[in-house]
This record gives structure tokens, C-alpha cells and sequence, in this order.
């Protein structure tokens, strides 16, 4: 049975997205990403008549060098080569100015879009309510930051101007052709058909056999994530030589893949080739044939033909590689767009005012709420906080402690009743600055990557050192932070890391002292600290709690003993409401939580 | 005793270059295929444009008797009409066109089926191995990322070298060779005039791919610093929002993004010249090929056909390849940094491995005794300091102390995570480091404070540690870790795929499956490093039950802090800052005024009303 399971695993290993990588052009996403452009019209128009310039003027050149050579040359006309040769160097010249600046004024361009891409998208996200993060996965925010506009430069800044280039090249080389030899050209024209027919027949064919090969790449991507995120529990069951034996058989697949993709461009190029070079032996052979019969097709002709049909063949790959890379891009600003149309499920009101300095009074008036519409949370929740009061929440995971403080904060609106700061609806407030007001410890405490000083800088981005190593000493835990290596200068590295799960409390409690909030929002952390660093914690809680109005989601018995209120939640019901004393007293829910507690801690 | 995993000494790049220059040689034999394979593709090629040259020489000549009708290839017979002759050379340019068609297909299926079918597959293989086997410090001291991209991008450094430089230097070198053979051939005084301008198209790629790379990689830098800033904000956004920080969050990021637009602007210069200077020297050539080359058809030294207008088709094929010559340059420098880090991870002293001269007792009893151990993660920074303790077979033994103290070090020596800097750590009196590795780690199950588990099944996750294990004996561990309950309860039961795309658990029931999981081994050794620490209150008494069944008839080290789990230990060793401070049981502890007692009233204070 074991090998089935093995080959569960090497088959449900799952790439990370399983979004199309790929879409086909849609006008409306196209002319969308190009009115990017439009803030720059200036460098975009310039760039657009330098592509026109361009376009004409490498088959003008080809079509000169066949007129030298038919002409002056094959005459022997010396001075008339050298006259010739000087109207070609001058062409070139100016051809090859134009290039740099087609090349210059094209990476400009998308780099400037690109900067607007990533301001814009950012501004937008900034503006969702939390719900909107908390329904996406962190990492499809990245991709669409960093891939899919990376993508979308490549629509811009290459697929649209190389496209644009190449056709009207190979249109100009197809007018020179016919203009010099109409019936030459019905040859080339033959040539055509084959073209497309074996650029229709293996288009297909490589845009599948990528999209397998991506497939089993991002599957050896996330074979070899999970190694090196689970090595402990690799290398502790020994379980090496079995990981190893997948591996492989992954990494063999994903080879076959990439030699299954290959076949096919091997086959693919040299058939693509060899459609010019059979029009060289058409050319060579018919126009022999032609000009032995006196049709009118002579030297020149063959020899204009021979330096024009490369500028004819080759813009064709070119074109079908800028046309299969622009689906990619496509995908990417399709995915991008839809992320910055998501409207953001509510926003301040137009009339919001700015939150007036505050005392700290807090009322929840039937307060109705749900996530999703057929879940309710919350039911009908009122209760009033008196400035400087503590009120500890408590109940079951799922009872809605949270959302109650994530209400209040506005971080959420009500469905219906209301929540009130000194008697003013939140709905009238601007979010914003009724947040700068309050303070916020939350049970992740997300610590930005920069030092301690930095994070707690945060709360208020004016403080001085000393206001910062002020507020540690307020909370009586000055001498801990200062026992760091650096102070209050040591880096406290991604998440937090390097920093102990108390450490981090502390420059959480000092980041919310720090903003001096009317009211606190405290969810407390549920994993234990050690019991010394505990005991300080408490300590310093305490100092923070002083003379503000605090909301706790407990789960500690010792907040909860001091609180001045506790409110038992079930099921978005509340309960019980009443001091801890109060409530043991009455022999109900709470009384059983807290038996629950002490069988659980004792 | 050689413990310590050594880095290997930072290599050079001569040293680096000369790995790949073996690995390419002991390859050579399917090198040389591949260049056999070119050689006809490029001689054909050449043939393409030398018959077309025919060609109009032969219409020139029908057209003008004065002018001399060309040698005519071999496989026109001589006594052809005229217009025979031009289909003739027709049919020859089509001939060589489908021949090379057809050997270029053939040079792109042996070229990959050889770079990404053996040389890629065994690399991948290799480091994939490798990698498994080196000593946590390896994977401490790297983000996950990085290691990553050397598996997968890095690996293809080898490839890269082989085939964008060796393989494509070579390939430049043949065209060129088989461009100026033809030309010498034919006049030489030409031949250099049109050559004249390569010297300085080769300086000018190589300037250009070492100027513009290290602006690449700094702007690689910036664009790092933007993501690593906005992933942060996303992950933080409750406290962005919570601060109301939006309007400098905002200000912040379109600084990064700015500064990744304006560094760009610099390479744009250089990126835009290379293509018009290339260019420009290319069509040079065409018009020293023209007025030179014009000058002697017109004396008649030159024929037009095959001489000029060859010359000029062959000029394009070989300016065609020497831009390329700007990625050759770098890829030799990705290739060359890419190897670098491979051989690093191939070289790296696994640090922990099976010494050669271990042996297995075959059935061990499960006393562990540390003696006088000395541990540090990083040199200087010690961690356990001179720790000596026995732990009999069947003892229940807790460690107490403060973060940073050295719980989870002291675990991670006794299935030789690491091994001790000084003293000794044994297992039925076997020191631990002369018994077979995997064996060792068999006998010993862990459940960490977070338990990884994989993209699977249920059942394979309980099953990691023996993958042939029956659904009987899964099962089994599954009921003494209290998971089978709600497994059966899960849509597919045991079958249930976890993870991405899978059902995703409590972490209650995570921390179930990773003790099932544990047990499944029936190691005698059972490390519960706090396995309830990231654990809701309300869940931990479930956990607590499957961890208390889980001990039963092993010797069990648990670290923790509650009350309930200390009182039933059989040995409590108090760490402090790498000290073991104090030892004996919770009566015999709290009987004296010392560090744990005070710890203790300290807690009960703090959690009872």
C-alpha cells in the first residue's frame, strides 16, 4: 500500500495557483493596460513615430543594398556605388539612432507604468477594510504584485512595440517586393499558407506542453518548500531516503516535461526556416527559369528579392513569440485588474467627520453582525463602558470576543444597532482618526522588520529615543529591553524573529502606551509565556491598562479577576455580565468556564 | 571527534571555472556529438547561400555572355540546359534546407534529452540529497527561499555553463571558421576588410554584460526591499490599520517603488546602446562589403553572385552569432555563481552523520544520561553549560526554565539534531553519536511546539516515520493519540488529504496526528517539546490526555510550564541560562526556597483566583 501512497503524493503535490498562467487577448484589457500609457503620452507618441521610422527603414535599407548591387555595381559604376554607399551609411546611421531611442523610450515607458501599477494597486489595498486581507491568501497579494506586473511590463515595454515593429517591417518588405516584381512575389505569397499552417499547428501544441511543464515545476517547487519547511520532522522520523526516491521520480517528470516542450520547438524553428529557404529555391529556380524567358524578371530583381524576403520571414517567429508572451501578460493584468476593481465592501461614509478628542465612554446598542450572510455572529449585543473601565470578554473560541473589540475599532460596521464612542456613531467617524485614539495589543503582534525603536515608532512616528525608552520605563521593563544587545536599536528581523514571544509583548505594549489611546483593545495571547516572563508581562500590563478604558479578550484568570466588568459571550449571546465574584457567585456559564480553566492550568 | 560542520573554504572563481571545465569533460563525448551536429547544420547553411550566390552569378552570366558562367556545383549535370541548371540549384537549396531542417531538429532533441534529461535530473537529485542530510545549522542559518532557488534555479547552472557557454562558444567559433573558410577561399584581402569590425563588436558584448549585470543585481536589491516591505504590510495590516498608519505606509512604499524606477532609468542607456552599436558595426561590414566588394566586380576580380552577394549573406549569419556573444558573457557569470552555490551545498560536511564505526545494540531500553555536556548554537553564545543528568527507562522527566533557556537544545542532542561541543550524550550507555544515525532517530519520537505536516493523506502523515506501515498499526497510534475519533469524523476518514487544496485541521487535532505520528515508531524515547504551547486553553486538556497515554512505558522528556504536568514527573530539571539549576521532584523542589518555588507561587498567583 505504501507505494500507492507515495504516488498520492508525488501526483497531489499542487502548484500554488491554479489560476490560468495564460489568457488570450481580450481588447478590453489591452486598450485598459495601453491607457497606462496615457500620463506619459508625450514619450509614448514620440516612441510610436519611432517605430513607424523603424519599420521602414530596415527593408528601405535591404531594398537599397539590392539596388546598389543591381545597379552601380553590377554596371561597375565606381563613383555611382561610392554616391550609394553614402546615402546607405547615412540611413543606417540615422536607422540605428532611432533604435536606441525606440529601445530607450520603450523600457521607460513600462518602467514608469510599472511604478504607477504598484502605487496604484497598493493605494487600493490600503483603502479594504480588514475582512478583504483576511479572505486572501497573503501570498496571491504578492504574486500580483510582484509577477503579474512584472508580466504586465513585458505587454508593455515588448510585446505591443516589438508586434508593432515587426508588422509594419514585414508589410513594408512586401510592398518594396511587390512594387519591384508583382509575379515574384505571387511566389512568395505561396509560401504563406505553409507558414501559418505550421505556426496554427504547433502554437497549440507548445502553449499545452509549457503549461504541463509549468505544472510539474511548481509541483517540484512545492515538493521541495515542504522539505525544507518540515526537515525537523524529516530528519527526525528518518525519513530521508523515501523523500529522496520522490524527489526524483518529481524531478525526472518535470525533465520529460521540458523534453516533451523542446521536441516540439526543435521541430517547430528549423520548419519555420525552412519555409525561407524553400522560398530561396523558388526564388533561385523560378526567377532563373523566368528570366531566361524574358518575362521582365531579371538580376536585380532576384537580387532585391534575395536581401527582402529575410526581412519578410523573419518579423514572423518574432511576432508569434511576442504574441504567445503577450498571454502571459494578458493573464497577468487580468488577475491584476479584477484585484483592483474589488470594491471595497464598505468605506467611510462621505460625510464622516473627524473623531473629537475623547473620554472613553463605549456603547454597543443591539448590535447585529455576521461575516457571511446566512452566519450570524453577534445578536443583538448591547452593553455601555464607563470611561476608565475594564471590560473583560470571555467564552468559547467562535463566541464573537473578537468581533465585539473588531466593532469597536471599526474595523467592521454593524449590520444593524450601533457602537458609540462618547455618544458619537462610529459610522460618522472617520476610521482613521478614531484610531489614532485608540490602542491596539493584539494576539499576533506583528513586528515590522527594523529595530525595537522603530516598531514602537510606529504608534507615533515623532517620538524621540527617549520617549520610547520613557514608555518602556512606564512600564517598569526598561532594564529587559536594555539587556539586548543594542537597546532599543536591536533589530527585531522579520516577524519578530530574534526577539522572545515576550519580548515582542513588551514592544507591543510599549508601541500602544506609546499612541497614550482613551481606549485599549487588548486580545490577549493564549500561548504561554514562561512563568517569569509572565510575571512581568502582568506587570506591565497593568501599567498600561491604568486609567483607560480596556477592552480585554481574555485568557487569563488574572485579567479577568481584575476586570471591572466581564461580559460572557455564547454564541453571540451574552450571557452573563458582572465582575468575576459576581458571577462565581451565580453558578452558571461562567462559574463552568472557569472550573473548565482550572482543571486545564492546574 | 570532528562534530562540528566545517564550511568549506570559500571557493575562487578559478577553482569554480575548473570544476565546470571537468564536469563539461567528463561529459565530452555527448559535447562532441552535439558540435558534430552544428558543424553539418552551419556547413549546410553556408551551403544555402553559397548555391543562391550560384544562382545569380548563372543568371547574370545568361543574360550577359561577357560575364563568366560560375563553376557549377556537383550535382548539376553537365549537360543540363540553362533553365535545367536553375532547377536544379533549386532543388539542391531545398535538399540542403530540408537536411538542415532535419538535423536541427535531431540537435534539439539530443541537446535537451542530454542538459535537462541527465545533467539537470542528476543535479537536482544530488542536491536534493544532500541537502536532506545537513545539520539543522544549515537550515537555521538560510531562509527557506534561498534554498529553494538552489535547487531548482541554481541546478541549472551546470546546464547553463555547458550549454550557453561551452556549446555556444564552440558554435561561434564553427560559424565563423566556416564563414571565413569559405571567404579566404575566395578573396582575403575582402575577407579582413569584412571581418575588421568584429574585434571591437566582442569587446563591446563583453563591456556591456559586465557593465550591465551588477546593475541588475542592485536593482534586484531594491525590488527585494519593495516586496519584503509590502509583504510586511499585508501581513501587519491590522496593525497598519490599527495605528492608522496608511497615509506613511503609503508615502514609504512609493518611495521604494520610485527608487526601483529611477536606478532602471541607468541601465537604459547601456541596454539601449548595445543593439544600435551592434547593429551599426554590422551594417559597417555590409558597406565595406559593398564599396569594396563593388569596386572589384566592377574591375571583375569579384563575381556578384557567389562573391558578393554570398559575402553578405554569409556576413549576416556570422553577425547573427556574435551577438549572442553578449549571453555568453553572462551566462558565464550566472552559470559560474550559480555553481558556486552548488558546490557549496555538495561540499558542505553534512556536520551530523552515522560514524563509521557505529554499531546498534539491536533493542535499547531507553536510559538517556547526559554527561557533562556543553552545547552552543553559534560559537560564543553557549546555550547548555556542563548538564549532567540520568533519566532511567521509563522516567518521566520535565524541564522548566525561562524562554532562551535551553529547553528545546537539551531535546534536540538526544536524537542528534546537533551534537554537544563538549561531554557526552548516551543512550543505554552507547554514546548517542556511535550508534547508526537513522536507527537512533527511530528510537526516538518527537512532537515539536509546532508540527509540520505535509500535503498528504491522513494516514501518510501518521505513517511518515514508516511508510509501509499496515492501516491496523496507523489506526492503532491514531486511538492512543486520540485522533481517531475525529478522523473517522472527517469527510474520507484516513484518506483525507491535508494542506493546500485539503482539509485544514484545528491545532488541536494537528497536534494529535504529529503524536500519532510519534508513536507510530513505538520509539522508546518520547520528546514532547511543549506541545501545547500555540494550543488554545480550552483544547490543551484533549492534548493533554493523548500526551499522557503517549508516555505510558517510555522514557518521556516534556518541557512545560503547568502545574498539572510537573506534579506527575518523575525528574524536574530547572534550566537556567543553560545551567541546569535544580533537579529532583515537585515535593522535593517546592521543600526548598529556590528558584523553582518562587517560579511556582509566582504562576499560582498569578492564575488562581
Amino acid at each position: 500500500m505504501n507505494k500507492d501512497r507515495l504516488e498520492i503524493a508525488v501526483r497531489r503535490i499542487r502548484p500554488d495557483e491554479e489560476e490560468p498562467d495564460r489568457l488570450p487577448l481580450r481588447w478590453v484589457t489591452v486598450t485598459r493596460l495601453l491607457a497606462f500609457t496615457e500620463p506619459h503620452r508625450r514619450q509614448r507618441n514620440t516612441l510610436l513615430g519611432l517605430c513607424i521610422f523603424r519599420a521602414m527603414a530596415l527593408p528601405g535599407l535591404a531594398w537599397l543594398v539590392g539596388q546598389i548591387i543591381k545597379g552601380p555595381v553590377a554596371a561597375g559604376n565606381g563613383p555611382a556605388t561610392l554616391q550609394f554607399l553614402a546615402v546607405f551609411i547615412a540611413l543606417f546611421i540615422i536607422g540605428d539612432v532611432a533604435l536606441y531611442w525606440r529601445i530607450r523610450l520603450a523600457h521607460q515607458i513600462g518602467e514608469n507604468v510599472l511604478r504607477d501599477l504598484r502605487d496604484k494597486l497598493m493605494a487600493h489595498l490600503l483603502t479594504q477594510p480588514l475582512s478583504f486581507f483576511h479572505a486572501r491568501r497573503h501570498g496571491s497579494l504578492i504574486s500580483r504584485m510582484v509577477s503579474d506586473i512584472e508580466a504586465m511590463r513585458n505587454g508593455i515595454q515588448n510585446n505591443f512595440f516589438i508586434t508593432f515593429v515587426s508588422l509594419g517591417q514585414m508589410s513594408c518588405a512586401a510592398a518594396l517586393m511587390l512594387w519591384a516584381n508583382p509575379s515574384l512575389f505571387l511566389v512568395l505569397l505561396a509560401i504563406v499558407p505553409c507558414l501559418l499552417l505550421v505556426h496554427g499547428f504547433f502554437r497549440g501544441k507548445i502553449l499545452h506542453a509549457s503549461r504541463v511543464q509549468q505544472e510539474t515545476f511548481s509541483r517540484v517547487t512545492s515538493a521541495l518548500a515542504e522539505t525544507v519547511q518540515g526537515i525537523r520532522v524529516t530528519q527526525g522520523f528518518a525519513r530521508e531516503d523515501t523523500n529522496a526516491g520522490i524527489f526524483t521520480r518529481l524531478v525526472r517528470s518535470l525533465a520529460d516535461n521540458v523534453v516533451k516542450t523542446a521536441s516540439l520547438t526543435a521541430l517547430y524553428l528549423p520548419l519555420l526556416e525552412l519555409n525561407a529557404q524553400g522560398f530561396m529555391a523558388a526564388l533561385i529556380g523560378v526567377g532563373g527559369w523566368a528570366a531566361l524567358s524574358g518575362t521582365g524578371t531579371g538580376l536585380g530583381d532576384l537580387v532585391t528579392f534575395f536581401f527582402l524576403a529575410d526581412l519578410f520571414f523573419s518579423p514572423i517567429s518574432i511576432i508569434g513569440a511576442q504574441l504567445s508572451e503577450a498571454t502571459l501578460a494578458m493573464a497577468g493584468a487580468e488577475r491584476y485588474f479584477r484585484l483592483l476593481d474589488t470594491v471595497p465592501a464598505w468605506s467611510d461614509a462621505p460625510t464622516a467627520r473627524v473623531c473629537p478628542p475623547l473620554q472613553g465612554q463605549v456603547e454597543f446598542r443591539a448590535v447585529h453582525f455576521a461575516y457571511l450572510p446566512d452566519r450570524p455572529v453577534l445578536h443583538g449585543i448591547s452593553f455601555v463602558a464607563q470611561p476608565g473601565q475594564v471590560i473583560a470578554l470571555v467564552g468559547h473560541t467562535g463566541s464573537g470576543k473578537s468581533t465585539i473589540v473588531g466593532l469597536l475599532a471599526k474595523f467592521q460596521l454593524p449590520l444593524t444597532g450601533a457602537v458609540l464612542v462618547d455618544g458619537h456613531d462610529l459610522a460618522t467617524l472617520r476610521q482613521a482618526t478614531l484610531r489614532q485614539q485608540m490602542g491596539f495589543v493584539f494576539q499576533q503582534n506583528f513586528l515590522f522588520a527594523g529595530t525595537i525603536a522603530e516598531n514602537v515608532k510606529a504608534a507615533r512616528p515623532a517620538a524621540t529615543d527617549e520617549e520610547i525608552r520613557q514608555a518602556f520605563r512606564d512600564l517598569d521593563c526598561l532594564d529587559l529591553i536594555e539587556a539586548l544587545p543594542a537597546g532599543i536599536q536591536t533589530p527585531c528581523s522579520e516577524k519578530g524573529r530574534g526577539l522572545s514571544m515576550g519580548q515582542q509583548q513588551l514592544v507591543a505594549f510599549a508601541r500602544a502606551l506609546l499612541a497614550n489611546p482613551r481606549i485599549l483593545v487588548l486580545d490577549e495571547a493564549t500561548s504561554a509565556v514562561d512563568t517569569l516572563t509572565e510575571a512581568r508581562l502582568q506587570v506591565a500590563l497593568a501599567r498600561l491598562m491604568k486609567g483607560r478604558t480596556c477592552f480585554v479578550v481574555a485568557h487569563r484568570l488574572s485579567t479577568i479577576r481584575k476586570a471591572d466588568c466581564v461580559i460572557v459571550l455564547a454564541h453571540g449571546h451574552i450571557v452573563e455580565r458582572g465582575t468575576h465574584l459576581e458571577l462565581l457567585a451565580l453558578d452558571g456559564a461562567y462559574a463552568s468556564l472557569h472550573r473548565d480553566f482550572l482543571s486545564s492550568t492546574n | 571527534m570532528p562534530v562540528e560542520p566545517t564550511p568549506p573554504p570559500e571557493a575562487s572563481r578559478e577553482r569554480t571555472l575548473w570544476r565546470l571545465l571537468q564536469i563539461t569533460w567528463s561529459h565530452r563525448s555527448a559535447c562532441l556529438q552535439l558540435l558534430g551536429l552544428q558543424l553539418i547544420v552551419v556547413f549546410l547553411t553556408v551551403a544555402v547561400i553559397v548555391l543562391a550566390g550560384v544562382g545569380i552569378d548563372f543568371v547574370r552570366h545568361c543574360t550577359d555572355r561577357n560575364i563568366p558562367a560560375p563553376a557549377l556545383p556537383f550535382f548539376v549535370p553537365t549537360d543540363a540546359s540553362e533553365r535545367a541548371v536553375f532547377v536544379w540549384l533549386g532543388v539542391g537549396i531545398l535538399v540542403a534546407a530540408l537536411l538542415r531542417a532535419a538535423i536541427s531538429f535531431v540537435f534539439g532533441l539530443v541537446s535537451v534529452r542530454f542538459l535537462h534529461g541527465r545533467i539537470v535530473v542528476n543535479l537536482r537529485s544530488q542536491v536534493f540529497a544532500k541537502l536532506q542530510q545537513l545539520s539543522f545549522r544549515f537550515f537555521d542559518s538560510n531562509a527557506s527561499g534561498s534554498i529553494i532557488n538552489r535547487v531548482t534555479a541554481d541546478a541549472h547552472a551546470i546546464r547553463v555553463f555547458i550549454e550557453g557557454v561551452i556549446l555556444q562558444l564552440a558554435i561561434i567559433a564553427i560559424t565563423l571558421v566556416a564563414c571565413a573558410v569559405y571567404m579566404l577561399r575566395t578573396d582575403w584581402r575582402l575577407t579582413l576588410a569584412c571581418l575588421a569590425v568584429l574585434p571591437f563588436q566582442v569587446w563591446f558584448a563583453i563591456r556591456f554584460s559586465q557593465k550591465v549585470r551588477p546593475a541588475y543585481e542592485e536593482n534586484r536589491d531594491l525590488m527585494d526591499r519593495m516586496v519584503l516591505g509590502f509583504s510586511e504590510n499585508v501581513q501587519g495590516i491590522q496593525v497598519v490599520k490599527g495605528f492608522a498608519l496608511e497615509e506613511r505606509i503609503l508615502g514609504r512604499f512609493a518611495g521604494w517603488s520610485e527608487a526601483i524606477r529611477v536606478q532602471k532609468r541607468k541601465i537604459f542607456g547601456e541596454i539601449a546602446l548595445f543593439w544600435p552599436v551592434i547593429d551599426g558595426l554590422n551594417r559597417f561590414s555590409m558597406a565595406v562589403l559593398i564599396g569594396y566588394g563593388g569596386w572589384m566586380v566592377a574591375r571583375g576580380e569579384l563575381a556578384l553572385g557567389t562573391g558578393l552577394v554570398t559575402f553578405a549573406g554569409l556576413l549576416q549569419q556570422f553577425s547573427a552569432q556574435v551577438t549572442t556573444l553578449a549571453s555568453v558573457v553572462d551566462n558565464a557569470q550566472v552559470s559560474l555563481a550559480g555553481a558556486k552555490r552548488i558546490f557549496e551545498i555538495l561540499d558542505t560536511d553534512p556536520g551530523v552523520a552515522t560514524e563509521p564505526d557505529a554499531s546498534s545494540p539491536g533493542r535499547f531500553l531507553g536510559r538517556v544520561a547526559f554527561e557533562q555536556v556543553s552545547f552552543e548554537y553559534q560559537e560564543k553564545a553557549s546555550v547548555l553549560r556542563e548538564l549532567s543528568f540520568v533519566a532511567e527507562p521509563g522516567q518521566r522527566i520535565a524541564i522548566a526554565g525561562a524562554t532562551g533557556a535551553g529547553k528545546s537544545a537539551l531535546l534536540s542532542l538526544i536524537p542528534r539534531f546537533y551534537d554537544p561541543r563538549v561531554g557526552r550524550v548516551t543512550l543505554d550507555g552507547y554514546d548517542v553519536r556511535q550508534l547508526p544515525l537513522q536507527e537512533l532517530r527511530r528510537q526516538v519520537g518527537m512532537v515539536f511546539q509546532e508540527n509540520f505536516l505535509f500535503s498528504n493523506t491522513i494516514a501518510a502523515n501518521i505513517a511518515f516515520g514508516h511508510p509501509e506501515a499496515t492501516p491496523e498499526r496507523i489506526e492503532r497510534a491514531a486511538r492512543i493519540a486520540g485522533a481517531h475519533a475525529f478522523i473517522l469524523a472527517l469527510p474520507e476518514g484516513y484518506e483525507t488529504f491535508l494542506g493546500e487544496g485539503g482539509v485544514n485541521l484545528s491545532g488541536g487535532q494537528r497536534q494529535r496526528i504529529a503524536i500519532a505520528r510519534a508513536l507510530l515508531l513505538e520509539p522508546t524515547v518520547l520528546l514532547l517539546d511543549d506541545p501545547t504551547s500555540a494550543i488554545d486553553p480550552e483544547t490543551e486538556k484533549e492534548i493533554m490526555e493523548a500526551m499522557e497515554a503517549a508516555m505510558v512505558g517510555r522514557t518521556t522528556f516534556i518541557v512545560a510550564h503547568r502545574l498539572s504536568t510537573l506534579r506527575r514527573a518523575d525528574l524536574i530539571l530547572v534550566l537556567d541560562h543553560g545551567k541546569l539549576l535544580q533537579a529532583g521532584t515537585h515535593a522535593q523542589l517546592m521543600a526548598v526556597d529556590g528558584h523553582y518555588r518562587r517560579a511556582i507561587l509566582v504562576q499560582s498567583e498569578g492564575v488562581t483566583p
